[in-house]
């Protein structure tokens, strides 16, 4: 979105000689704003104008006269609101009962119709215009070079010079400079070490063996040959176990970095992506790192040096053999262009069918009863089979090529040879060469082609490692979405005041699930939330243990925006009970006390017997021991429910926060669990969503949402009283109960 | 219980209590104040503002349409469905098809001319039934998900949907291209 989108106070000046922009006279334009949309969907720049009086819209080319939608007095328009359909949106004024389409736009422009939108509401409102609001920048694009960015307001990766992958993964081998000196000293002596051999044999053939004499030469050459090797070997140990070393700490490190960063990921990037997709990451994709070092160092810069170093010896041997010698290089770079031209992105899908599998495998066992109670193990038999040879395939494809690659270069490295023979052979014939240096030749040479024949295997390693380093990256480099403040206000005691000031929130902001929401709960108030599924009321929770951030609006703690405040000091004073319980594969006891592993074992007893699961517990064999399964396998929902209250009112939060944790449980134990909590309470805040109005009645308030907004609140009888939303849920209820008795 | 042994005939007896069926016989659809589509149903009300919503937008893009209008509380309420547009007569089908198109903005991808990857975002140059165009998405796997069993929708920047129907009908080397960077 560049600037001259919006012109304040003026229509563009191309159209200034449109009739409907030529008549408006007196009634000032007051802005005007480009679209990139027809209403039909048509692509095309549409300006829409809005004067004092009234709102229109123009193209910008074809269909000169016609105005596309409009004029709409603004003193008809009861309301105005943007629809999002898919791909685009609608701004719309409500006209006579009915939302009328003004303009269309593409997502692209969906963060300046929105100000739009405010704005109208404010001039039909009889507000007048807010021009500071209209004008402020895109918090999507960056301000200097217009590139798009990753999240709302990210630093631009173009402006801090992004790097790539490899460089990159160099970077996380810096606490390991040391030993990584160290090591490319040891390389360049081994290969010192690796020069020797031929050299010696090219003295034994031409000074002892040829002319038949120094024989006492002999055992010193072949002791200098069994030096060289001994050194070699001894050194190749030293390489080995070092990059070892380091390629172990550095993947421990990267998988701690990852899981560190995935614990800090807000929760909404866990609704973008598989569990299984991340388990692969963590699991294969970190193993590339592994061998980093060694194949940078070993397979790599040793081959270099190697390639530089005899490359120099058979050039000053003789360089017109040498200049043989390199007559298959140019095949070599063909093979390695073509080489990451079609092999690299083989291993993109090699490692994504392993990402697959994981991911079918985690929902396959997760889902696995109702696998059977649908009967469908033959159809998922087959999903797994077609992932499996996706898999087969894909290595297939990786494998197969690399299988013909090496072969074709190896036949040309030995066409060099015979080049070789040929030519020195010659040579010697004429007795332009000796015959030892045609053997240290070849010696030497077979060295040369060596080290060129495992850059194809680096680049092969090379080319899995990117894939990888890619995925990994990605997650690295995913926005945390929920930051704190680095000067976060401490919080270490706090009354349980919560605030909610017009919120407006929606997972996707441009379809908020909570519309304009304020609602004030008092320190130590027992509070119900009521509402129909999918009216907000979870929603709602999280924005107070600040999972998400509103999109307008403000949240507060304590008179205390939760922007400004560590988010694990709010989780530390607020306990949620969520509506799904979690319990980990563990014990009764380390489940209970996972807010509090330090927590004694009178005290958990306490907590249990609070939440009313007491009793159940201490039927089973191992009573607090008893080990649950996968998710809390082996206990019923409301015992898994009661479990999670327990776990909850452990931590002694000063808010609590039960969102249908009861719904699962019996109304006898129900009541239980509502008499303790009631004796618990004091002096905490509570806030208890419920389907069974019964549980609300004590509530000091009751709020009614209905579709995002707060439609009543007021105590039971207030709310009995006015005869609306509430009134209506407790008389189903009602005669439900009658019904069931 | 499983989905293939679900009679298929739409007379199943969750019909009773199922979608309402539009069909030409009892609604009659037309353009009224606004240019706004009306709809009345027989022994309902008449209906104004009303939209359309593809129910099975993948599979079933000429189909199972749903009706829809927005009350006076601003609640999306359903009319009706559509299951077989053909049905209804040419000026309908018109209206029905017009407003669809307003429902539904994407770029429907049929070449790939060029990929660049720079600062982790991906540079299309593709080819979609508007004519050649540029677009930027961030390389990330949730901005490319399947469409069908072997499409891709693209969202870009912005979140505007550049559709793949079928990455395999694509031409060879466009095909390349895309997977280089689209493998998942
Ligand atoms: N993680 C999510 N991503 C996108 N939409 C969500 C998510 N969670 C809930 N929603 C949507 O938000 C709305 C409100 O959900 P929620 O607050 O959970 O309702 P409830 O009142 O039943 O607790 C629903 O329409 C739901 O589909
Ligand atoms: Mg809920």
């Amino acid at each position: 979105m560049t600037n001259n989108d919006l012109l304040l106070g003026r229509v563009p000046s191309e159209l200034n000689t449109r009739p409907e922009v030529h008549n408006l006279g007196a009634d000032a334009c007051l802005f005007s704003v480009r679209s990139d949309l027809t209403i039909d969907g048509t692509v095309q720049d549409v300006w829409v104008v809005v004067t004092q009086t009234k709102i229109f819209t123009v193209p910008t080319h074809s269909q000169p006269t016609a105005l596309i939608t409009g004029p709409f007095l603004l003193k008809d328009a009861q309301k105005v609101q943007t629809r999002h359909t898919v791909g685009s949106g609608f701004l719309q004024l409500l006209i006579d009962g009915t939302y009328v389409d003004v303009a269309r736009y593409s997502n692209a422009r969906r963060e300046i119709f929105g100000k739009v939108r405010a704005e109208l509401e404010r001039l039909i409102q009889g507000h007048p215009l807010n021009t500071e609001a209209l004008v402020h920048p895109s918090e999507f694009a960056c301000t200097k070079c217009g590139l798009p960015l990753p999240a709302r307001r990210a630093v631009c990766p173009r402006c801090a010079g992004g790097r790539s992958v490899f460089f990159r993964s160099v970077g996380l081998m810096k606490p390991y400079q040391n030993s990584i000196v160290l090591l490319l000293c040891i390389l360049v002596m081994g290969v010192g070490l690796d020069l020797l051999p031929p050299y010696l044999t090219r003295i034994l053939v031409d000074k002892v063996l040829t002319p038949k004499e120094n024989i006492h030469w002999l055992p010193l050459i072949l002791l200098g040959l069994v030096g060289a090797s001994l050194g070699r070997q001894f050194l190749n140990v030293i390489i080995g176990r070092t990059s070892s070393m380091i390629g172990t700490r550095v993947s421990k490190e990267l998988r701690e970095r990852l899981q560190t960063k995935l614990m800090s990921l807000s929760v909404d990037y866990y609704d973008r992506h598989s569990a299984g997709s991340l388990m692969s990451r963590v699991l294969w994709d970190v193993e590339y790192f592994q061998g980093f070092v060694w194949q940078v160092a070993q397979g790599f810069l040793l081959n270099v040096i190697l390639v530089l170093g005899i490359g120099a010896v058979l050039f000053m041997m003789n360089w017109h053999l040498a200049l043989l010698v390199l007559l298959p290089v140019p095949f070599v770079v063909i093979g390695t262009i073509f080489f990451w031209k079609y092999v690299y992105p083989q291993y993109y899908r090699l490692s994504d069918s392993q990402s697959k599998m994981s991911q079918l495998l985690t929902g396959l066992l997760q889902g696995i009863r109702l696998v059977k109670l649908f009967g469908q193990e033959k159809r998922e038999e087959q999903r797994f089979s077609d992932s499996a040879r996706y898999m087969q395939n894909a290595r297939r494809s990786v494998e197969m090529s690399v299988a013909t690659f090496n072969p074709i270069m190896g036949f040309v490295f030995g066409l060099g040879g015979l080049i070789i023979w040929y030519a020195g052979g010659h040579r010697v014939f004429e007795g332009h060469l000796t015959l030892g240096t045609l053997m240290a030749f070849f010696g030497y040479m077979g060295m040369f082609y060596g080290p060129i024949s495992a850059m194809s295997v680096f680049s092969n390693w090379l080319t899995g490692f990117m894939s990888a380093g890619q995925r990994v990256f990605e997650v690295l480099d995913a926005n945390v979405g929920i930051t704190d403040e680095p000067e976060a206000t401490p919080l270490n005691n706090i009354n349980g005041a919560i605030e909610l000031r017009n919120v407006t929130f929606g997972y996707d902001p441009y379809s908020p699930v909570l519309k304009n929401v304020s609602i004030k709960i008092e320190p130590g108030q027992f509070v119900g939330i009521v509402g129909k599924s999918g009216s907000g009321k979870t929603t709602l929770v999280n924005l107070i243990c600040r999972f998400y951030d509103p999109q307008d609006g403000q949240v507060l703690i304590d008179n205390q925006d939760v922007r400004t405040l560590a988010q694990h000091d709010i989780h530390k004073h607020v306990a949620l009970v969520l509506q799904e319980p979690f319990l980990f594969r563990a014990t009764i006891m380390d489940n209970i006390a996972y807010g509090r592993p330090g927590a004694s074992p009178l005290a958990v007893m306490d907590a249990a017997k609070a939440a009313n699961a007491h009793d159940f517990i201490a039927r089973a064999p191992s009573a607090y021991d008893t080990k649950l399964g996968e998710r809390g396998a082996g206990l019923s929902g409301g015992e898994r429910q009661r479990i999670s209250i327990a776990r909850a009112l452990l931590c002694d939060p000063k808010i609590l926060i039960l969102d249908e944790a009861t719904s699962s449980v019996d109304t006898e134990s129900e009541q239980e669990i509502q008499k303790a909590l009631v004796r618990l309470c004091k002096g905490r805040t509570t806030i208890a969503i419920a389907h069974r109005l019964s549980t609300l009645k004590n509530a000091d308030v009751i709020y009614v949402i209905d579709e995002g907004k707060v439609a009543e609140s007021g105590s039971h009888e207030q709310l009995l009283e006015l005869k609306g939303v509430y009134h209506n849920l407790v008389r189903i209820q009602t005669e439900l109960t009658r019904l069931e008795s | 219980m499983s989905d293939t042994t679900l009679p298929t005939t739409s007379d199943n007896r969750l019909s009773i209590t199922g979608v309402r069926r539009l069909l030409p016989e009892t609604a009659t659809i037309f353009e009224g104040a606004f240019s706004l589509l009306h709809c009345a149903v027989k022994g309902d009300q008449m209906y104004r503002g009303v939209f359309a919503v593809l129910m099975f937008p993948i599979r079933h893009p000429d189909r199972y349409i749903s009706l829809r209008y927005t009350d006076e509380k601003d609640k999306v309420g359903e009319i009706g469905v559509i299951e077989n547009l053909s049905a209804f007569p040419k000026e309908t089908q018109t209206l029905i098809q017009a407003v669809l198109k307003k429902q539904y903005h994407e770029h429907i991808i049929h070449r790939v001319y060029g990929v660049r990857h720079e600062f982790g975002l991906l540079f299309f140059d593709v080819e979609t039934q508007r004519g050649r165009q540029e677009f930027i998405m961030p390389w990330r796997h949730d901005r490319a998900e399947d469409f069908g069993a072997e499409g891709k929708v693209l969202l870009d920047v912005n979140d505007n949907r550049f559709i793949v129907p079928d990455v395999l009908a694509l031409p060879t080397k466009d095909q390349r291209r895309f997977t280089n960077f689209i493998y998942w």
